[in-house]
C-alpha cells in the first residue's frame, strides 16, 4: 500500500513542476528510477551473497570454523571429481529430455488453445495449467508413488501392458533420469503453454485473417505470422527453462532422497551436498562459479541459436 | 470469426484433431491431482497396497482432522496467502515499471544493465542460502513474513517478462503520441501500457503467485516458529521420520493446492475477461 | 478500461488487508505449540524441577524431532514451574539440524534448547563456542546418572566440555514375524529362537531354510543387515584421531552382500514407502538391529499386524543405533533455566515416561532397575517383555567414536549396497568405488 501511495502522490505533483531539465534527460532518470528498485533489492538481497560465494571458492571451510586461504584447491578438486563431470551429463541429460519437449509441446498446446474454433477453451486452459498449480514437493511425492520400483509401481504396471519389465525407477541409470525428467515436464509444460497463449492472444486477429484471404496454409501461417511474431516470447521461454533446468534442484533431491544417488545428482544439488551434507563451503562455492560460467556461455548459444531459427 | 464461415471437411478433421490432442493433455495434468485426492480420502495402508487405490475413499475426514491436529493448517494457509498477495502485488508494480523503462525509454546503459538483470538469473541460488541469511538476522526478520517478501521482490523473469511484452504489444506511436500530449512519463506507463499489458499481468500474477505459494527452502531456512510458517513448511510437519502417514501427507497437500485452484480460477476469469475486451477493441 | 481498474483495486484491497493483518498478526502472542494430547496417562508424581517457581517469567523455544511426546511432559514441567514457558517447534529430524547448522553458522537464530543426534553431535561438537558448556551448569553432578558412553558421546575428549545431555539410546534387537517362522519351521518363542540364531552363520543358515521353505528374504532392506553387524563394531568408521579404518566394517558389508547374491535378503531401502508398506505385508522375516524407537515405527506402518511382531535378541550382542542428546546453544539468554528443564526432563524418572509414551529407550541405567520398567510387556509384540529386552541389550552396548564425517561414509556405503542389491553390480567394485568416493569427500574437509 505504502509503495502505491508514494507512487501516486509522485506522480500527481510532477505535472505542474515546469520542466526545467530537457525531455530527454527526464526520460533517462525516470528510466534510472524505474528500474532502481530491482538493482537495490538485488544489491542487498542478491549481491552479497553472490561476492560471499566468489570469496568462498577460494577458502576452506566447513560453515562453522575459521576459513582458510587455498587458492584454486578447490577448483581443482572439482574439476578432477567424477561426480562433477557426472552431475553435469546428467542435468545436461535431463535438460533435453524434460525441457526441448516442454517448449515444443507447450507452443503446440497454446496454438490449439488459441485456435478461434474450440470450444471448452477455459476449461482445457485450466486443466492444462493445473500441474504448474501443484507445489515441487507434491509432484515429487505422488510421482515417487508413481514411479515405484515394484511391480506394482503405476508406470511399472502400465509398462507390464506392453509386455515390458518392470523398471527400477529409483536407482537405474535411466530410470532415475526419466522419472525426474517426467515430473519437471509434467509441471512446467502448462506454464509454458500459458506464456505462450498470452503471446498468441498479443498477436492482432487480422493478420491471421489476411493471411486466410490470400489463401495462407496454416503451416504457412505458423510459419510466416506466430513464429516470427512469438520470438520474443520464445526467446524468453527457452533461456528461462534452460536456466531452470540446469539449476534442477527439488525434485531430484525429493525423488532420490539424501542418498544423493549418483544416476540423479543434478549440479546443484552436487553443490548442495558439498555444502551442507559435507560441509566443504569452499568446493560447493567453486562448483557454483563453474555452474554460473556453463550457464552463461550454454545460454548464450542457445539464444543465439534461438535468435537465428525464429528469424 | 470469418474461419467459421470457411467450415468445410478438412476444418473438422484438424478441428478434430485439436479436440483429441488438448483433452489427452488435459487428462494427463489432470491425473495426478485426481490420484493425490484419492490418496487424500484413503487410508495409509490401502496407498501402500497393490494394486493401489484408483477410487477415493472414506477417509476424507479423517486425514484432515489428523492434519488439523497435527500442524496450524489454517494459520498456515493465511501467512501463505499473505505472503503471495503481497509480493506478487509489488512485483507485478516493480516489474512492468521496469520492464517499461527497458523497453520505451531511451537511458545511457540501458541494454547493459539489461543483461545485468538476466546475467543474476544464472547465479545458483541454494549457495547463498548462509549469507543471506545473516542479512535476514541482521535485518531482524527471523520468523517474519517481510523475510519471503522483500528477497521474493527481485525478479528478473518478471522484468524480462514485461519488457518482451511490452516492447511487442505497446506501440511506440502510442507512446510517443501521449508524450506529445503532454504526459508525464509515469502517466505514459499508468494510462497507456497498463491498460495493455493485463494479460501479461494475469500471465505473471498467476506465475508469481503460485511460485510463492509453493516456495520451500527458503522459508523453510528464516520461518522456524509455527506462528510464521508458510503452509509449504506447516506442511513438512506431517513427515515424521519413523512413520509415513501417506493419506494424512497428501490430504494436507491436497487441500494446500485447493485455495491455489480457486486463486487461479478467479485470476484466470479476469485474464479470459481482458482478453475479450481487448477482442472487442480492436 | 474499467477491467484492470477493477483488478488494480482488487490488489490494492488485497494488498490493504494485508498490510494491516500483517500488524495483527504480529502483534499476536506467538507461544503456545500445538499441545493437542490433553488426554495424557502420566499424572503420577515425577520428580519436580529445582527451579524455584518464583522467578521471572522465561520462554524456552526447544526444537525437537521425532516425535518424542516432550509437549506433554514440558506442560508437567510448567505445573511445578509456572514462571517458565517451554515452545515447543516440532520438525523433521534432517530439518531441524540444518536450521540448528544455519543458525550457527550465521551467528543468530538460534533456539534455547536444540535436540541433536548421535550422528550429528561431533559435527556441533566442532562449533563448541556456539554452546553452552553444561559443566558449568551443574552437569557434572548428574553424569552418574547416564550410561557412560552415552555421556561421553557428548563430551570433548578431556571431558571438561559438556554439550549435551542425553536423551534415549537405541540398544539393537531383532523383530521378527512369528508367522513366517512358524511358516519355515522354525521356533516362534524369542527366547528359543534367540538361541537358535546366536551366531550369524546360524541367521544365515536360517535365511536359506526360509528361503526354501516360503520363498520369502529373510530381511527386506540390505542396509538393515549391514547395520545390525557395523553397530557390533567397537570401532566403525573412524577412529578416535579421525582416521578413516573403513575396513573394520567390510566383513558386515561381504556378510550382506553374499546374502543379497544368493537372494537371502530383499531390496528395499530404508525410510522408503515400500520398506514402510512391506513391514504389514510379513513378506519377510525378520528386522536385524531394530532400537527401541523402531517399535513405534513398526506399529504405525503396520496397525493390523499386533500379534504378528515378536521381539528376540539379536545374534552375537545388540549394538546401538541412534538416540539424541539436548544441547542448549550460547545464543540463549537463560541457559540456567534451559539447564533446570532439560536435566529434569532427562532424569530417570522422566525417560521412563518418554519411554512408556513413545518407546523412546532411557539412557539412565538406574530406570533398568525399576520393577514397574521391567514388567512393561506390548501387546502388540506378542506381549513381549519389551523394557526388558531392550535393557537386557543395552548391557552389551559398547562404545562407539562415530566422528563428524559419519553420514558421509554412511551415505556412499548405503549407496554401494543398494546398486548391488537392486541393479546386481560386483561387490568388490561397488565396494572399491565407495571407498574412493569417500575418500575424495574427506579430503576437501
Amino acid at each position: 500500500m505504502a509503495r502505491m501511495n508514494t507512487e501516486t502522490q509522485v506522480q500527481m505533483p510532477s505535472p505542474k513542476k515546469k520542466s526545467s531539465l530537457s525531455e530527454k534527460t527526464k526520460e533517462s532518470l525516470s528510466g534510472y528510477l524505474y528500474i532502481s528498485p530491482f538493482f537495490i533489492l538485488f544489491a542487498i538481497f542478491g549481491l552479497f551473497p553472490i561476492l560471499f560465494s566468489f570469496y568462498l571458492g577460494f577458502q576452506k571451510w566447513n560453515g562453522l570454523g575459521e576459513m582458510e586461504f587455498v587458492g584454486f584447491q578447490n577448483f581443482k578438486w572439482i574439476l578432477t571429481d567424477p561426480l562433477f563431470w557426472k552431475s553435469l551429463t546428467n542435468t545436461l541429460y535431463m535438460w533435453v529430455i524434460g525441457t526441448i519437449p516442454q517448449l515444443i509441446i507447450g507452443i503446440i498446446l497454446a496454438y490449439a488453445l488459441n485456435s478461434a474454433l474450440i470450444k471448452a477453451k477455459s476449461f482445457f486452459r485450466v486443466s492444462i495449467f493445473m500441474p504448474y498449480v501443484t507445489s515441487t514437493v507434491a509432484v515429487a511425492i505422488v510421482f515417487g508413488i508413481m514411479f515405484n520400483s515394484q511391480d506394482f509401481g503405476l508406470f511399472n504396471v502400465i509398462l507390464g501392458w506392453f509386455g515390458v519389465d518392470a523398471v527400477s525407477w529409483g536407482t537405474s541409470e535411466w530410470g532415475v533420469k526419466i522419472a525426474i525428467s517426467t515430473m519437471v515436464f509434467w509441471r512446467w509444460v502448462g506454464y509454458n503453454t500459458i506464456i505462450y497463449l498470452a503471446g498468441l492472444q498479443g498477436i492482432p486477429k487480422e493478420l491471421y485473417e489476411a493471411a486466410i484471404i490470400d489463401g495462407a496454409t496454416i503451416r504457412q501461417k505458423i510459419q510466416y505470422i506466430t513464429i516470427p511474431l512469438l520470438r520474443p516470447i520464445i526467446i524468453l521461454t527457452v533461456f528461462t527453462s534452460t536456466i531452470g533446468a540446469l539449476q534442477l534442484f527439488t525434485e531430484p533431491l525429493i525423488f532420490i532422497g539424501r542418498t544423493y544417488r549418483e544416476e540423479g545428482i543434478t549440479v546443484v544439488l552436487y553443490l548442495y551436498r558439498e555444502a551442507f551434507a559435507n560441509l566443504a563451503f569452499g568446493p560447493a562455492s567453486a562448483a557454483a562459479i563453474i555452474l554460473f560460467i556453463i550457464i552463461i556461455v550454454i545460454s548464450s548459444i542457445n539464444v543465439l541459436v534461438a535468435n537465428r531459427i525464429s528469424r | 470469426m470469418s474461419e467459421t464461415i470457411k467450415h468445410n471437411n478438412r476444418f473438422s478433421i484438424s478441428k478434430a484433431f485439436v479436440y483429441v490432442l488438448l483433452s489427452i493433455a488435459a487428462f494427463l495434468s489432470i491425473f495426478p491431482l485426481y490420484w493425490m485426492f484419492v490418496m487424500a480420502t484413503n487410508h495409509n495402508s490401502a496407498i501402500n497396497s497393490v494394486p493401489p487405490a484408483f477410487l477415493p475413499g472414506g477417509e476424507l475426514v479423517t486425514n484432515f482432522t489428523n492434519v488439523v491436529n497435527t500442524i496450524d493448517f489454517f494459520g498456515a494457509i493465511w501467512n501463505s496467502l499473505i505472503v503471495s498477495a503481497v509480493t506478487t502485488v509489488g512485483v507485478l508494480f516493480l516489474c512492468s515499471l521496469a520492464g517499461f523503462a527497458f523497453a520505451k525509454f531511451h537511458f545511457k546503459g540501458k541494454n547493459f544493465l539489461f543483461i545485468a538483470i538476466l546475467v543474476t538469473m544464472m547465479i545458483p541460488p541454494q549457495l547463498g542460502l548462509i549469507p543471506q541469511y545473516i542479512i535476514i538476522t541482521k535485518l531482524d526478520w527471523l520468523n517474519d513474513l517481510r523475510a519471503i517478501i522483500v528477497p521474493g521482490l527481485i525478479d528478473a523473469f518478471g522484468i524480462f517478462w514485461m519488457r518482451q511484452y511490452i516492447s511487442s504489444n505497446v506501440p511506440d506511436e502510442l507512446v510517443d503520441a501521449a508524450r506529445i500530449d503532454g504526459c508525464t512519463n509515469f502517466r505514459v506507463y499508468w494510462n497507456i501500457a497498463v491498460p495493455v499489458i493485463i494479460p501479461a499481468f494475469a500471465t505473471l500474477a498467476i506465475i508469481k503467485f503460485m511460485y510463492i505459494w509453493n516456495d520451500f527452502l527458503w522459508p523453510l531456512v528464516v520461518l522456524r516458529e509455527d506462528s510464521s510458517f508458510t503452509i509449504q513448511v506447516a506442511l513438512r510437519g506431517l513427515i515424521d521420520n519413523y512413520v509415513r502417514d501417506n493419506g494424512m501427507i497428501l490430504s494436507g497437500t491436497f487441500w494446500a493446492t485447493v485455495p491455489l485452484i480457486i486463486i487461479f480460477l478467479l485470476l484466470n476469469r479476469l485474464f479470459i475477461a481482458s482478453l475479450t475486451e481487448g477482442a472487442v477493441k480492436s | 478500461m474499467k477491467k484492470w481498474f477493477l483488478l488494480v483495486v482488487l490488489l490494492g484491497l488485497m494488498l490493504f488487508v494485508v498490510a494491516c493483518s500483517d500488524d495483527s498478526s504480529s502483534s499476536d502472542s506467538d507461544g503456545n505449540a500445538g499441545n493437542n494430547s490433553d488426554g495424557e496417562t502420566n499424572t503420577d508424581n515425577g520428580g519436580s524441577g529445582d527451579s524455584d517457581s518464583g522467578g521471572d517469567p522465561v520462554e524456552l523455544d526447544f526444537w525437537v524431532f521425532g516425535n518424542a511426546g516432550y509437549d506433554v511432559l514440558a506442560e508437567e514441567y510448567k505445573k511445578d514451574n509456572p514462571n517458565v514457558t517451554i515452545n515447543i517447534n516440532e520438525g523433521e529430524m534432517a530439518d531441524q539440524h540444518n536450521n540448528l547448522f544455519t543458525s550457527i553458522s550465521g551467528g543468530s537464530g538460534a533456539p534455547d534448547i536444540a535436540m541433536v543426534e548421535v550422528s550429528e553431535i561431533a559435527k556441533f561438537m566442532e562449533a563448541s563456542d556456539q554452546f553452552y558448556n553444561l559443566n558449568d551448569y551443574g552437569a557434572a553432578d548428574v553424569g552418574g546418572n547416564f550410561l557412560e558412553w552415552k555421556w561421553q558421546q557428548a563430551q570433548s575428549v578431556d571431558g571438561s566440555f559438556q554439550i549435551g545431555l542425553p536423551t534415549d539410546i537405541g540398544p539393537t534387537t531383532m523383530f521378527y514375524r512369528t508367522d513366517v517362522m512358524e511358516e519355515a519351521g522354525l521356533p516362534t518363542d524369542r527366547d528359543e529362537l534367540a538361541a537358535e540364531l546366536d551366531t550369524w552363520d546360524a541367521y544365515y543358515e536360517a535365511a536359506k531354510t526360509i528361503k526354501d521353505a516360503t520363498d520369502k528374504p529373510i530381511a527386506d532392506a540390505p542396509k538393515l543387515v549391514f547395520n545390525a553387524l557395523r553397530d557390533q563394531e567397537e570401532q566403525q568408521y573412524f577412529d578416535e584421531e579421525g582416521n578413516l579404518i573403513i575396513d573394520n566394517v567390510k566383513e558386515a558389508y561381504d556378510y550382506t552382500t553374499k546374502m543379497i547374491g544368493e537372494g537371502l535378503i530383499g531390496q528395499n531401502s530404508l525410510w522408503t514407502p515400500e520398506w514402510g508398506s512391506a513391514m504389514a505385508d510379513g513378506s519377510y522375516a525378520t528386522m536385524p538391529g531394530a532400537p527401541g524407537w523402531m517399535v513405534g515405527n513398526v506399529k504405525g506402518n503396520a496397525p493390523d499386524a499386533s500379534g504378528l511382531w515378536d521381539i528376540a535378541s539379536i545374534p552375537e550382542g545388540a549394538g546401538n543405533w541412534g538416540g539424541s542428546f539436548l544441547t542448549v546453544p550460547a545464543e540463549s539468554e537463560h541457559p540456567q533455566e534451559a539447564y533446570d528443564f532439560i536435566a529434569w526432563l532427562t532424569a530417570p524418572e522422566q525417560q521412563l515416561k518418554a519411554f512408556h509414551e513413545k518407546g523412546l529407550f532411557p539412557s539412565a541405567p538406574d530406570v533398568y532397575e525399576n520393577e514397574e520398567f521391567l514388567a512393561t510387556t506390548d501387546e502388540y509384540f506378542n506381549g513381549a517383555p519389551t523394557a526388558a529386552i531392550f535393557a537386557e541389550a543395552a548391557k552389551s552396548v559398547t562404545p562407539v567414536y562415530m566422528g563428524v564425517n559419519y553420514s558421509i561414509v554412511d551415505t556412499e556405503l548405503d549407496t554401494a549396497i543398494t546398486n548391488v542389491a537392486v541393479e546386481g553390480a560386483d561387490p568388490q567394485d561397488e565396494w572399491d568405488a565407495a571407498v574412493e568416493r569417500i575418500e575424495t569427500q574427506l579430503e576437501r574437509q
